[in-house]
Parts: structure tokens; C-alpha cells; sequence
């Protein structure tokens, strides 16, 4: 027994040696690598069948398609250095010459055409295969040449080029994901662990600077947070809680950058329900909130109001759009207009009885209770549902709810209008959840999608989201900023509205002298 | 012995059949439809349809559970609806990582508990049995989320003398093993301490010390051995608590293990996997129930293989 004494003193101090043991190890950043915290462990890194945001994420790192995107949606050359489209119905690529897989192979116009040609194989089962379905056939006439012809007018066509090229005859294997053509290969991938990168020579667009790059799948917000200050993190995109900004700032080895972001957080009315079918109740609940309090206390000014659930940065937003300011006074006389008056004057009893559905993401759980508040204070009675996510989304396309609050993650095209607003674009097909239902609407956005000039396109829109501003079968709330932390010796990436990490391939490690070097206690 | 052996082993098929039956009864009574959270909601109704046909989800409950159970003989656990891998290949990559922070944290527990809780018992009523026992009151008290992050603070900021989260075999394994192993050690701690004080109290050991026999040696060698049949039952009995901990341990210290892979799963209502992490977690919670049975009758000749 004494035996289990001096074992048990024995295995507390080889923890402890265990412990001690190479603390004088180096960050990552002083080997000049790069590590980057994701939130989550993608599903599938492989560009043919990823829906899930990580995966998507890396994808932009390690493979290259057709066409990017700029800030404002607008399709910019990748693999791809021009295109044209001699009518609605045909669309040709020119590949750059001289491209390369990461192991070597050619990339040619044959490789683009087994991309999608798998996807839209039915045997294959990808989830990307109804994006493509207006796609006809795809020809590969030269190594450099890809036309794709389409069965009926697609405006939003290249905004789903987007898609990353892998080699001709690549099976489809979860955790040993193609090769692709971006400026990043991956040399090791393990589920719910970590990615490891390292830079491609080949890239057509030179090699990136940062050799070596590690993306760390830590699912806990706050161990994200201590990885950064300890420095053993030193890139995390949105990864951060606003809470904790004030002490990432702190930090000496840390930078804080904002940028305007793409994600729309709105509240979507059933419009089935008696008072809510009342424009007068919807635009009431919307001047009953004051949009401004809760992004300053909540979202500690990190968002800024939109009146339209397509994004700032688009480039067929309509930035003329009237706002709605807080006016709680109005929205009493609203609701008395359309008949629902105050039972009591200051007494207790509301007006209107309502369920507010969101999910158990904390800040939404707070966004909620103010809400929940700001409303009583014109009398309507908020009862909360806070929901699991799977439950809660199924409510939600169920058409259960009343109100319920939610984002637009990753708008690429105006199309979503004809997603969300159009009558006949209900759950489970559209996302038109509130059964809104304007024939005007349907025209246009039916009109925007084979319209060929962006211009005329825009115009469309334009009206769209004037009647939607004044119908206000969703209330947009606010777009929240982009928010990057990161070491102060990384520099060189631009923050994009729509969260791309392409635009990493463009760092580098600058040193820094006043910065605090091997981290000081560590 | 052989035929005590089989008994219990026939006796651990209806518990296994029960929580197999039960997780999958609720699970697809939880709202929430795999296809729609895998195609998103772009995807075509007949897309839908078809994947539903292919993942065999269009076929009565009755139907699907008959093939699920037909499977597990064969080792065949389906294929997971996410990563679209095999669920038995899902599990064993994972399996590594929660069976060693698993035994490291059993193995922290027994070796901080015993001694402390011998230590309890023979100093009764003095200051150490008070410390001993405040420090387990606390362990016990403080939930894993929050021990996990306050150890990260104080061993990763505070020192610098840890990751905050990562998997390995030796730093990255200190905290999380701790995390999950101080509850239970608790436990134990309190455990051993009331079993021993009731040994000592029995005639046996009046007697040895009446024989002449020390009473570290007769506390060591004749009380202590009958004290601990029960905390190895208990010890038994917690090893599905540890499995069970693992799931919030392993999220906050990012541990690619089977916790961590179940929580995934049933965001995703990825069925096959759920189903496979938790026939995997029943089948090892009984298997080191039976173990522990016949640990106790070894420790303990009065208890009969009946």
C-alpha cells in the first residue's frame, strides 16, 4: 500500500516534469508559420461536395476555380483570365496557359469539365448538383477553352463558378481531399484536429510568402481567444466574441481589424398569423426596436443597420432605401390603427401576445431579451424561445413560428430575393418562410434572372427592395462587422464583406521589434 | 466461473438492446431533418427525394432499425450522412484519443484518491481529514466547463507552462485529463475514506491490533483490502460518468475523440454515427462493468462468481 504512496507522489511530479519539459518551445510564428483558428472541423474538403462554411474556408486556400469574386460579388479572373458570353445561353472560359495541379499534372479545360460533369452525375449524390441544373452541356473544344451552355437563361450563372477545379478521375474520399490548383496544398488533414498546409510553388500567381500554414479547428470561443494571446493562434477570422475585443486589444502581440460584413441578421414575421398579416403590426414591432441601443451594447458597435437583407457591399444594393428609426410613439398608433389598442393604459396587460423564436447562440439569447423588452414597452408581450439549432430550423421551414430571428450567411447574388420573397418560393424549395406574396415581386425577381444586362438587372432589384422596405415581411436588423484578429507581425490580408480566406495567400511575416518576441512568459 | 462468465455477458445484451433501442427511438423523434441540413436549402425537391432513397430514410422507422441492428453483428454501423465515410472507420479514428484521456484521468483519480483518502480516514477529525474533505467538497462542485477554462487560465496564461488545447500524448494531455479525472477523484477520495472508517471500526481489525500488529500495517494489509471492494465498484460505475464528461472536456480542449464527434454528429442528426458512438460507449461502459465484477470478487473471496 505504501507502494500506492509513492506512486502516487511519483505521477503528480511526472505531470509536472511533463509540463516543464520544452516550455522553452518557440511560437509557430517565429518558425514563420502561420496558425489559423476555425470554430468548427469542416465535414469534407472536397470542392465537389463541401457545403459546410470550414471546409468552404480552406477550399479558398487550396483551390483555385474559374472565377473569384470581389468585395461587391462582381466575378474577378482566376483560373480563368477572360470570358465571354456571346448570348444568355453560352458562357466560354479561357484558361490561363500553363497551369498546374499541386502534384503536377496540367490543368486543363478537361479537368473543369470533369469537375462539373461529376457533380451533376446523380450517382455522385453531390449537394452542389441543383446550383448547376440550368447547365445543358459543357465542352472542352481545346486544352484552353471551356463552353458551357445553359437550357434557359441564368443571370447569376457566374456567380457559380466559384466552385474549386480538381484532376480529372479524382475519387471522392472524405479525409484525403483531392488535389487542387490553389496557392496552398494540403499535406495533412485530421478530422476535428487540424489542417496542415504548405505553400504551392506553382501557384500561377507565385508562391505565397507564409510557407507553412496550420488551421486549428477549436470549437470553445473563449480557448480561441487564449490561444491568440498565448500566441500559439495568430489568426482568427470572426472567431472572437465582441466581449473579449477589449482584452485581445490589450494584448501586446495582437491587432484588432473591422471590416463591413456580408451576413444579414434580420427578424422574419409570419405573415399566416392574424396580427402579423397586418403590414401596420410588422412595421409597429420594427419602429418598436431600437436597432442602435443593441448594437452598441450587445454587438459593442460592431454591426451596422441595414434596411435590406442583401449586404452594403453588393453591387445591386440600393443604399437610398428609407431607414426605420426607432419611434416607439408611432408604433403605439400603429398598433391602435389596426386594432389592437391598450387594454389598460400603464397597466399590465399587452396588447399582443407573441412567441419569438432563435436559436441558443448566446448573443442571440441576448439580442432576444432586449427585444423582448423594447417591445413591451408598446405593450406586446414577447414570450422567448430559445431552441436548439436542428429544432429551431425546422420550426422555421415549418412555418411554426410568429417570430423568429435569424442570418443570411454568404450572399453571393440578388437572386436570393427570388429565394426568400418570391409566392412560390416556399419551404422546403425556397426560403420563403413567411408566406409573403407580392405579384410584383415575383415579376421582377423573375424577370432580374434572365435579364442579361447588369445594369437593367440592378434597376429591377432596386424596386424589389423598395416594396420589400415597405411591405416589411422581414425586418432587416443589422449587418455585423468582420472581425479579425491576428498577430501584429502578420500582414498583408484584406478583409473581404464575405469572409474569404483567398486573400491569405497574400501575407507575410514582417519582423517586428516592439513587438513582444518568443512571448514573453510562456 | 466460465458459466458466471457468460451469464453476465448474456445479461449486458438487454442493457446494450435497451440504449441502443432508446437512442434511436429519440433521435429520430428530435425535429430536424438530416437531408435538409446536408443539401441546404437550395437544393431540389426531387434531390431531396432522391437522398432520402439513397440514405434509406424514406423507409419505415421499423425497417430502418431492423438493418441497423442487422449491421452490428457484421460490425457494419452504416455510413455516416456527413463526411459519407463508414460510422465503425469514424469511430475507430477517434477512439485513440478518448481511451487514452479516458485512463489517464482514471488512472489521476485512483492515485490522488487512495492515499488521500487513507490519509482521511486515519487522521480522522484532524486537519487533515477536514482539508481532504473541503477539497473534495470543492472538486465536486466545480463543473467541468468551468474547471476546464480556470485550469487553462491559470496553467496556459497565468504560467505559460501549457497548451490551451491541442492533442498529444504528453503536455496537451495534462489539462484536459485533469479536467475530466478531479470530479471523480473527488468522488473516490470520499469514498475510500467512509469504506476504510467503517473497516476499522469492524472486530478484525480491533483484533490485529490486539495481536500486536501496527496499525499502519493492519490498516494496509487487512482493512484497506476490504475497503476497496466498493470503490471499485464505484470506480466501474464511473467510467461511464468519464465517458460522459469527455464530451464537454474534449469540446473545450479541442480533443479529437468520440465526445466531440457525438456532439457533431447530432447537430447534424447524422443518425448512423449517433447510433455508433453511443452502441460503442454502452458496449464499453458494460464491458468495464463486468470487468470490475470480477475484479471485486477477486479483491474479495467472499463474493461468490453466482
Amino acid at each position: 500500500m505504501f507502494g500506492i504512496f509513492r506512486l502516487s507522489i511519483l505521477f503528480p511530479a511526472s505531470l509536472a516534469f511533463l509540463t516543464l519539459a520544452s516550455c522553452a518551445q518557440k511560437l509557430p510564428i517565429d518558425e514563420g508559420r502561420m496558425v489559423i483558428a476555425l470554430p468548427g472541423a469542416p465535414v469534407n474538403v472536397d470542392p465537389r461536395v463541401a457545403t459546410d462554411a470550414y471546409g468552404e474556408q480552406i477550399l479558398q486556400m487550396t483551390h483555385a476555380s474559374l472565377v473569384g469574386r470581389d468585395a461587391a460579388g462582381e466575378p474577378l479572373p482566376d483560373l480563368a483570365h477572360r470570358w465571354e458570353s456571346p448570348d444568355p445561353l453560352t458562357y466560354i472560359f479561357h484558361l490561363r496557359p500553363g497551369l498546374r495541379f499541386h502534384d503536377g499534372r496540367p490543368l486543363t479545360s478537361a479537368d473543369v469539365r470533369y469537375t462539373f460533369t461529376w457533380i451533376l452525375d446523380a450517382a455522385n449524390r453531390s449537394p452542389h448538383r441543383g446550383l448547376y441544373r440550368h447547365l445543358a452541356s459543357i465542352d472542352a473544344p481545346d486544352p484552353l477553352t471551356v463552353v458551357f451552355r445553359l437550357s434557359e437563361p441564368f443571370a447569376p450563372f457566374l456567380s457559380t463558378m466559384v466552385r474549386g477545379i480538381v484532376p480529372a478521375g479524382s475519387p471522392a474520399r472524405g479525409y484525403a481531399p483531392p488535389v487542387g490548383a490553389g496557392p496552398y496544398r494540403i499535406d495533412d488533414l485530421s478530422p476535428d484536429g487540424e489542417a496542415v498546409l504548405s505553400a504551392y510553388d506553382g501557384y500561377y500567381g507565385g508562391p505565397p510568402a507564409i510557407r507553412a500554414v496550420t488551421v486549428k479547428f477549436i470549437p470553445d470561443s473563449n480557448v480561441r481567444f487564449l490561444e491568440l494571446k498565448m500566441g500559439s493562434v495568430n489568426f482568427a477570422l470572426n472567431g472572437v466574441d465582441p466581449d473579449l475585443l477589449p482584452a485581445a486589444k490589450r494584448a501586446g502581440r495582437l491587432v484588432v481589424e473591422e471590416g463591413a460584413g456580408g451576413n444579414v441578421t434580420y427578424l422574419g414575421f409570419n405573415l399566416r398569423d392574424r396580427a402579423l398579416s397586418d403590414a401596420r403590426v410588422r412595421r409597429a414591432i420594427a419602429l418598436a426596436i431600437d436597432r442602435e441601443t443593441i448594437i452598441r451594447t450587445i454587438w459593442k458597435g460592431r454591426a451596422d443597420p441595414v434596411e435590406s437583407i442583401l449586404p452594403p457591399g453588393s453591387w445591386a444594393h440600393d443604399p437610398d432605401l428609407p431607414a426605420v428609426r426607432f419611434d416607439p410613439a408611432r408604433a403605439r398608433h400603429l398598433l391602435d390603427e389596426a386594432g389592437f389598442p391598450d387594454p389598460d393604459g400603464d397597466g399590465p396587460l399587452p396588447r399582443l401576445r407573441m412567441t419569438y423564436k432563435t436559436s441558443q447562440n448566446e448573443v442571440r439569447r441576448r439580442v432576444a431579451t432586449v427585444i423582448q423588452e423594447q417591445l413591451r414597452q408598446v405593450g406586446i408581450s414577447i414570450e422567448i424561445q430559445s431552441l436548439e439549432w436542428g429544432t429551431f430550423f425546422s420550426d422555421i421551414k415549418k412555418g411554426n413560428f410568429q417570430i423568429y430571428s435569424l442570418t443570411w450567411v454568404g450572399i453571393a447574388d440578388p437572386d436570393i430575393f427570388h429565394h426568400a420573397f418570391h409566392s412560390r418560393s416556399a419551404p422546403p424549395e425556397g426560403a420563403n418562410r413567411g408566406g409573403y406574396s407580392d405579384a410584383e415581386v415575383d415579376r421582377l425577381t423573375e424577370a432580374a434572372r434572365s435579364e442579361p444586362s447588369r445594369e437593367r438587372r440592378r434597376g429591377m432589384y432596386r424596386q424589389v427592395q423598395r416594396i420589400l422596405a415597405r411591405d416589411l415581411p422581414v425586418f432587416p436588423l443589422w449587418a455585423g462587422r468582420n472581425l479579425l484578429v491576428r498577430d501584429r507581425r502578420l500582414e498583408g490580408f484584406v478583409l473581404t464583406p464575405n469572409e474569404s480566406y483567398a486573400p491569405v495567400r497574400a501575407m507575410r511575416i514582417v519582423p517586428d521589434s516592439s513587438a513582444p518576441s518568443t512571448g514573453g512568459r510562456r | 466461473m466460465r458459466r458466471y462468465l457468460l451469464g453476465r455477458v448474456l445479461r449486458t445484451v438487454p442493457v446494450v438492446f435497451g440504449v441502443v433501442t432508446v437512442v434511436f427511438l429519440l433521435i429520430h423523434l428530435l425535429p430536424g431533418d438530416p437531408v435538409e441540413i446536408m443539401l441546404g436549402e437550395s437544393a431540389a425537391p426531387a434531390q431531396k427525394e432522391e437522398l432520402r432513397r439513397e440514405l434509406h430514410l424514406d423507409r419505415p422507422i421499423l425497417s430502418q432499425y431492423a438493418s441497423f441492428l442487422a449491421g452490428i453483428p457484421r460490425g457494419d454501423f452504416g455510413v455516416s450522412f456527413r463526411s459519407r465515410e463508414p460510422v465503425l472507420g469514424e469511430i475507430a479514428r477517434r477512439i485513440p484519443a478518448t481511451v487514452l484521456l479516458a485512463a489517464t484521468s482514471i488512472t489521476m483519480a485512483v492515485f490522488v484518491s487512495l492515499p488521500l483518502g487513507v490519509l482521511a480516514a486515519m487522521r480522522r477529525g484532524k486537519t487533515a481529514d477536514y482539508l481532504s474533505g473541503f477539497a473534495a467538497m470543492l472538486s465536486l462542485s466545480i463543473p467541468n466547463f468551468l474547471l476546464g477554462p480556470l485550469l487553462v487560465l491559470l496553467f496556459s496564461v497565468q504560467l505559460g507552462l501549457l497548451p490551451v488545447s491541442g492533442y498529444g500524448v504528453g503536455r496537451p494531455l495534462v489539462l484536459p485529463a485533469i479536467t475530466l479525472g478531479t470530479g471523480m477523484a473527488a468522488l473516490l477520495t470520499r469514498m475510500v475514506r467512509a469504506t476504510l472508517l467503517e473497516e476499522l471500526r469492524k472486530e478484525y481489525v480491533t483484533a490485529a491490533i490486539a495481536r500486536g500488529l501496527p496499525y499502519r500495517s493492519a490498516v494496509a494489509r487487512h482493512a484497506l483490502r476490504n475497503a476497496l471492494v466498493p470503490v471499485v465498484t464505484a470506480l466501474g460505475l464511473s467510467f461511464g460518468a468519464v465517458l460522459a464528461g469527455s464530451v464537454i472536456t474534449e469540446t473545450i480542449f479541442s480533443w479529437p475523440g468520440i465526445g466531440r464527434l457525438l456532439i457533431q454528429a447530432i447537430d447534424a442528426r447524422d443518425y448512423p454515427v449517433v447510433q455508433g458512438c453511443v452502441l460503442v460507449i454502452a458496449l464499453s461502459t458494460v464491458t468495464v462493468n463486468l470487468a470490475t465484477d470480477i475484479l471485486c470478487a477477486r479483491l474479495d473471496p467472499r463474493i461468490r462468481y453466482e
